[in-house]
């Protein structure tokens, strides 16, 4: 028998590169599943990877920016009667100001303009700010962690670091993490698919390696699903080209790699013919994804009618919907225009109109397809925005600047624990605090109960999907790396 | 000054962050001089030992091993005394604490809870090595590469052939295909291969390419991924750099093959060069490669810091083989080198005068002005010569000659772009210590630039700048540089260098499969003058790289560790798209100058960037220029341009020393259906339909153009059964055509080198 005989008599289409690179890497289970194929994966992937999953598949709903905790989520009444009063400096306590406040010669109180209204959940109720009326009908489903912090302070190195876990480029993002630890189950789809929410205030920039796959292979990152030209790049054929003079085409081309292969013997060739049967079905699945004329007018109804118009925000999440359905695991959206330094209530109506009614949507609509139970779905950004006003302040109108100590962010689903919050910040929504309001000093060093930092988050989000996250490493320069680095604490508090 | 220097670094020593470190390292180094001794029976320890210890043992026993922590990274570590036991016992070896943990099923080593466990071999082979003496010796990267007689790249490959041998050479055709493509990214042009093939005479084909001008352009593709070469900022607004001149200069130092060490000092330091010339003043626009952003809120001290952390690491990743990042936080787990360390190998590059951030602007200073492409640089250096000539026969009578060549010179320099540059400040910015990285968090005084005790001192005469940087990384008692870059030339040559890890070096890497010819190879390239062709010439005329590249069933090797069989693997991103243009006819040979922009997707750049970018906006080239090689693809850093992506180009955000090889349905679809795939296709087609007579000459010069080589009995068979569908399909010739060529150009006929 020749060196790859072995394979093709067990039928499996294994590659040297896949057999090698990845069993040498020293990846259990995940190789494991990579290599057998769909069916065996299946039956790993149910039982998790590391320990049983509860979560079968994620939606991570992005919020590029920094969305506003004081005017969404984190009811203060007491800084109402503070308006315009310089924040006392016991509550800044040494926190580093970026350079665009860091010259202002006070930082006054900025209370949030918006009415909050207790709404029942599970536990003792949620406040709810009017911006968000459809997800504050939602919150029995959420779990809202009032406490996510981080130590980055402007959007490049944030936005890197929560989803990559760190704040300089060049590791893979957590979706691919999620590729590599999850597989791919769907034979016409890819496994993680981004999508770019339009916004009236993009004023964000997003970089490539927020889904990219950092020092891991290509086959890991994002594929974009986009809302301009061809939904997957160059999915259509040129112009002329029919779809049976594609089957032709690739008929022809899997002769001459078999016999390509057959000439050299490597069985990355029998790989790559598998892709391109792939690419031919994608050509079909993905057009009937984007085809919404099945969807109900009740749906639509649920999405509101801007989902019938590609790109929005709704239309996103109801692809995200449609994606999972068809067995996607690993979906992820991104929302850009929360940095509001200036101007916030008018760009954060704006912004909280663009997506209110779609998170609820995508939460009920979930829960009526029997989805929400084993589907994670996680709303969050960068990080927070300051209790302090940036620029003038008016009771009507400010700006906040960026802050990294505390801000909101909510989970559903997955088995995640239903109609919670967790974690309490002090009467500034400016530090974490204790149950009596005093200021708690979190680290990401150790974790402190009733917080979150953003490793604490992707741990848990990791632990949700079967994988543990000190065991998910991938060998790069010497050294095992992890989506958390040696950070990361998996927040029991929040499993169900 | 000296003295200074040692009561400063006594003071350091007292600290107790790193005391019990640095004090334990002398020893452990001292004792790793003794090198290998080992008894008969013993396991190797440096290429079966020391891999165990590292990766399973030494997260807690490491360098930055607690201070009471036993410490197994070295032998005086290993057997001091703990009160009345040690982990290794040098008199009763049966006895020391690591081979009882290690069986300890009640207390075993590591502890039930850790992530790495040891396996049995592992036990076993740490048991064998303790009862034999548990004699430390150094890790081989850290030992200057020895001199190996006789040596050469067949005989030190057949020797490791258990016997069996070489792999017969691979045909004319194939082989003329595979040089061509590993030295040039092309295929031979029709003469070439026509008199190759007639006459055999392989030096004079490697000879010719060797002297073309794609051969630079080729080979600085792999430079560029290293040090993260792009033409955008690379943070947050991700904005357009002035640094071109600096690419156009890397292609044009391979095609002139200066000598690798003057390659590296001029990158390094030409700014401190005496009378830099402008060749050595843009190629420091190596230091100056790191991302930068101009971020509203951003911190000026924080990205000092971490600009310089990426200049540190990216020096550590692409000349030393090894991963510094670790130590930016603390002492490194696995690799001998102390926190302190990492901060005075950053002093080398914590002077440079750029602000640290970078004003969204092209011309991010300081900048100079540098010839905007390769025919500019070419009349440059022809008036340099001319200048030196007129200056060589003495000034004064040649009045009128040197007024004629300041007016040259004043038009040239009229033509000249911005390219960014390194410039030391007059007084040194003071570098410290900084605790977990943190950029606010500085510790004790101020560190003086310095390397790592590990590897060869720093050259007594040299000055303490990156000037004198440059002659140690480029001295012959260096144990990395050479074989580091040697390793990598392999790589590129043969699809996997003879360490697989050719990013890292250290304790955590892999072996050399040729441990030997690695040496030989790193001694011969710095006895050769580091003569870059020389080397490969040498590599790519070797009996080892001519054999057929066919799977043998006498070895079981799915990997080639063995080398028993020529180079096969996929192409690169650019290789793919330059050859679709070459065989399509398309190819605009035109070198160097800015960026060029050929077809993207609408909107690509738009969905992610901010509406303060100037490149928020792709505006794809309408001329020729877009036929340029993909050398010249505009690198925007947050957003390369998919072609590249797709097929595992780097960001080059970061370093990259080896692009992975991904596979994917999205590839397939941009192979079949990208325009420029499409163009390509339609190309080849015009000139299949205009040049041949009929559809066997067309169905075999195709084969040529893409494989060297007419086309086999069945791909004809292929082809033609195709072209007839397509014309049942009521498809015109040339569409048929091009649907043809699309296919071929698509398949791993092409897309592979073999």
């Amino acid at each position: 028998m020749n060196e790859f005989g072995i394979f093709q008599e067990n039928g499996l289409s294994q590659t040297r590169r896949q057999l090698f690179g990845r069993a040498a890497l020293g990846l259990g289970t995940a190789s494991l599943a990579q290599l057998m194929g769909p069916s065996l994966q299946a039956a790993t992937t149910s039982e998790g990877m590391h320990h049983k999953a509860t979560a079968k598949r994620v939606i991570y709903l992005f919020m590029s920016g920094g969305p506003s905790q004081h005017d969404m989520w984190d009811y203060k009444p007491k800084m109402q009667g503070m308006f315009g009063k310089d924040l006392p400096e016991y509550v800044r306590d040494g926190q580093r100001i970026t350079g665009m406040t860091s010259r202002q010669k006070t930082l006054p109180v900025c209370p949030s303009k918006y009415k909050f209204t207790r709404q029942e959940n599970n536990q003792d109720g949620v406040w709810v700010s009017e911006l968000l009326p459809h997800t504050a009908k939602v919150v029995k489903d959420l779990c809202v962690v009032h406490t996510t912090f981080t130590e980055a302070i402007n959007h490049d190195p944030a936005i890197t670091y929560i989803q990559t876990g760190s704040q300089i480029p060049g590791r893979p993002s957590m979706g691919s993490w999620l590729s590599y630890g999850l597989g791919n189950v769907n034979e016409n789809l890819p496994g993680y698919v981004v999508m770019h929410a339009k916004s009236s205030h993009a004023e964000q920039s997003l970089f490539g390696r927020l889904w990219g796959s950092g020092f891991m292979p290509s086959e890991y990152q994002g594929v974009l699903l986009r809302s301009q030209g061809d939904p997957v790049l160059y999915l259509g054929n040129p112009k002329g080209v029919s779809r049976s003079d594609r089957r032709n085409q690739l008929d022809a081309l899997s002769a001459l790699n078999y016999e390509q292969h057959q000439r050299l013997g490597d069985p990355e060739i029998l790989s790559r013919i598998k892709q391109h049967e792939m690419a031919y079905r994608m050509q079909t699945s993905v057009p009937e994804l984007m085809d919404l004329s099945s969807e109900s007018d009740e749906t639509f109804k649920l999405y509101g009618e801007e989902a019938r118009q590609a790109g929005t925000f709704s239309a996103c999440c109801l692809n995200a919907r449609r994606l999972i359905e068809r067995g996607v695991r690993n979906v992820q959206i991104f929302h850009r225009g929360w940095d509001a330094h200036g101007n916030l209530p008018r760009e954060h109506e704006s912004q909280c109109k663009d997506i209110d009614q779609a998170c609820a949507a995508l939460i009920i609509d979930l829960k009526r397809k029997g989805m929400l139970e084993d589907t994670l779905v996680v709303w969050g950004g960068e990080f927070g925005r300051t209790a302090y006003c940036q620029g003038g302040l008016k009771k009507e109108n400010y700006g906040r600047d960026h802050h990294p100590r505390c801000f909101t962010t909510w989970m559903a689903g997955g088995g995640v624990k239903p109609g919670i919050t967790y974690g309490r910040t002090d009467d500034f929504g400016y530090n974490i605090a204790d149950a009596d309001g005093n200021p708690l000093k979190p680290d990401k060093e150790k974790h402190t109960p009733g917080t979150m930092h953003i490793h604490d988050l992707n741990a848990t989000i990791l632990h949700l999907l079967g994988i543990d996250h000190k065991k998910l490493t991938y060998r790069y320069q010497g050294r095992d790396f992890r989506l958390t680095d040696i950070h990361g604490h998996v927040i029991k508090e929040l499993l169900a | 000054m000296k003295e200074r220097y040692e009561e400063r670094h006594l003071n350091l020593s007292n600290r107790q962050d790193c005391s019990w470190n640095k004090g334990m390292r002398k020893i452990a180094i001292a004792c790793l001089l003794v090198g290998p001794i080992l008894s008969e029976e013993g396991p190797d320890f440096s290429t079966e030992i020391l891999p165990i210890l590292s990766n399973k043992c030494f997260a807690c026993h490491g360098p930055d091993a607690k201070k009471d922590e036993v410490r197994l990274d070295s032998y005086e570590g290993a057997t001091e005394d703990l009160g009345g036991y040690s982990a290794i016992d040098s008199e009763k070896p049966e006895n020391g604490e690591l081979l009882m943990r290690i069986h300890d099923e009640k207390d075993p080593m590591p502890p039930e809870d850790a992530e790495k466990q040891l396996t049995k071999a592992e036990r076993a082979l740490l048991s064998r090595w303790v009862k034999s003496g548990g004699k430390y010796a150094e890790h081989w990267a850290f030992v200057k590469p020895g001199i190996v007689e006789g040596g050469s790249i067949d005989r030190l490959v057949e020797a490791k052939l258990n016997g069996k041998g070489f792999a017969p050479e691979a045909d004319r055709h194939t082989l003329a295909r595979r040089v061509a493509m590993v030295l040039t990214g092309l295929p031979p042009e029709k003469g070439q291969l026509e008199a190759y093939v007639g006459s055999g005479d392989f030096e004079e084909l490697v000879d010719q390419l060797l002297g073309s001008e794609r051969f630079g352009e080729h080979q600085a593709r792999y430079w560029l991924d290293a040090v993260r070469y792009g033409d955008t900022h690379g943070l947050h607004l991700d904005n357009k750099r002035g640094i071109y001149p600096y690419r156009d200069w890397v292609v044009k130092a391979f095609n002139e093959n200066l000598p690798f060490d003057d390659f590296i000092t001029w990158q390094l330091a030409g700014d401190l060069l005496e009378n830099p010339t402008v060749a050595q003043r843009v190629a420091t626009g190596y230091v100056r490669m790191n991302v930068s952003t101009a971020e509203g809120g951003a911190i000026p001290a924080e990205f000092q810091a971490k600009n310089s952390f990426d200049r540190t690491e990216n020096f550590g990743t692409i000349f030393l083989g090894m991963t510094l990042n670790c130590a930016r936080c603390h002492t490194h787990k696995y690799d001998p080198i102390v926190h302190e360390e990492y901060y005075q190998l950053m002093a080398f590059f914590n002077s440079t005068s750029e602000s640290p951030m970078d004003g969204n602007k092209y011309e991010y200073k300081p900048v100079m002005k540098a010839p905007a492409n390769a025919a500019a640089w070419k009349q440059w250096d022809a008036y340099v010569k001319k200048r030196e000539a007129l200056k060589a026969r003495g000034e004064g009578d040649f009045a009128e000659v040197a007024k004629k060549l300041d007016e040259e010179k004043a038009n040239l320099e009229k033509a000249f772009t911005t390219t960014l540059v390194a410039e030391e400040l007059k007084k040194k910015r003071e570098t410290k210590v900084l605790r977990r990285g943190e950029y606010n968090e500085p510790m004790g005084e101020p560190v003086s630039r310095g390397v790592f005790e590990v590897l060869n001192p720093f050259p007594k005469d040299a000055p303490k700048n990156r000037l004198g940087l440059a002659q140690w990384t480029t001295s012959r008692e260096n144990p990395l540089v050479a074989r580091v870059l040697v390793n990598r030339f392999w790589q590129s040559v043969f699809g996997a260098g003879l360490v697989r890890s050719p990013e890292d070096f250290g304790l955590q890497g892999r072996q050399p499969t040729h441990p030997k010819l690695l040496d030989w190879l790193a001694v011969d390239f710095q006895e050769s003058g580091w003569d870059y062709k020389g080397l490969m010439k040498m590599m790519v005329m070797s009996k080892t790289f001519r054999q057929d590249s066919v799977r043998r069933a006498d070895l079981q090797d799915l990997e080639n560790l063995l080398l028993g069989r020529g180079p096969s693997y996929r192409l690169d991103a650019e290789v793919i798209r330059d050859l679709g243009l070459w065989a399509g006819g398309l190819l605009d040979p035109t070198m160097g100058g800015e960026g060029v922009k050929p077809f993207q997707p609408g909107g690509m750049w738009a969905a992610l960037s901010h509406p303060g970018s100037n490149t928020k906006k792709y505006v794809a080239d309408k001329d020729q220029r877009v036929f340029r090689r993909s050398l010249y693809v505009y690198w925007k850093r947050t957003s390369p341009h998919p072609m590249m992506t797709l097929f595992d180009a780097p960001s080059r955000e970061v370093s990259c020393v080896r692009r992975t090889s991904g596979n994917t349905p999205l590839q397939s679809l941009a192979l079949f259906n990208e325009p420029q795939r499409v163009a390509m296709a339609q190309g080849v087609a015009s000139r299949l339909l205009s040049e041949k007579k009929n559809d066997a000459e067309r169905v075999n010069q195709l084969f040529q153009w893409i494989a060297c080589r007419d086309a086999s009995e069945h791909e004809r068979m292929v082809c033609l059964e195709l072209l007839k569908q397509a014309k049942d399909a009521k498809h015109d010739e040339k569409s048929a055509w091009s649907q043809l060529a699309g296919t071929v150009l698509a398949s791993d006929t092409t897309i592979l080198l073999y």
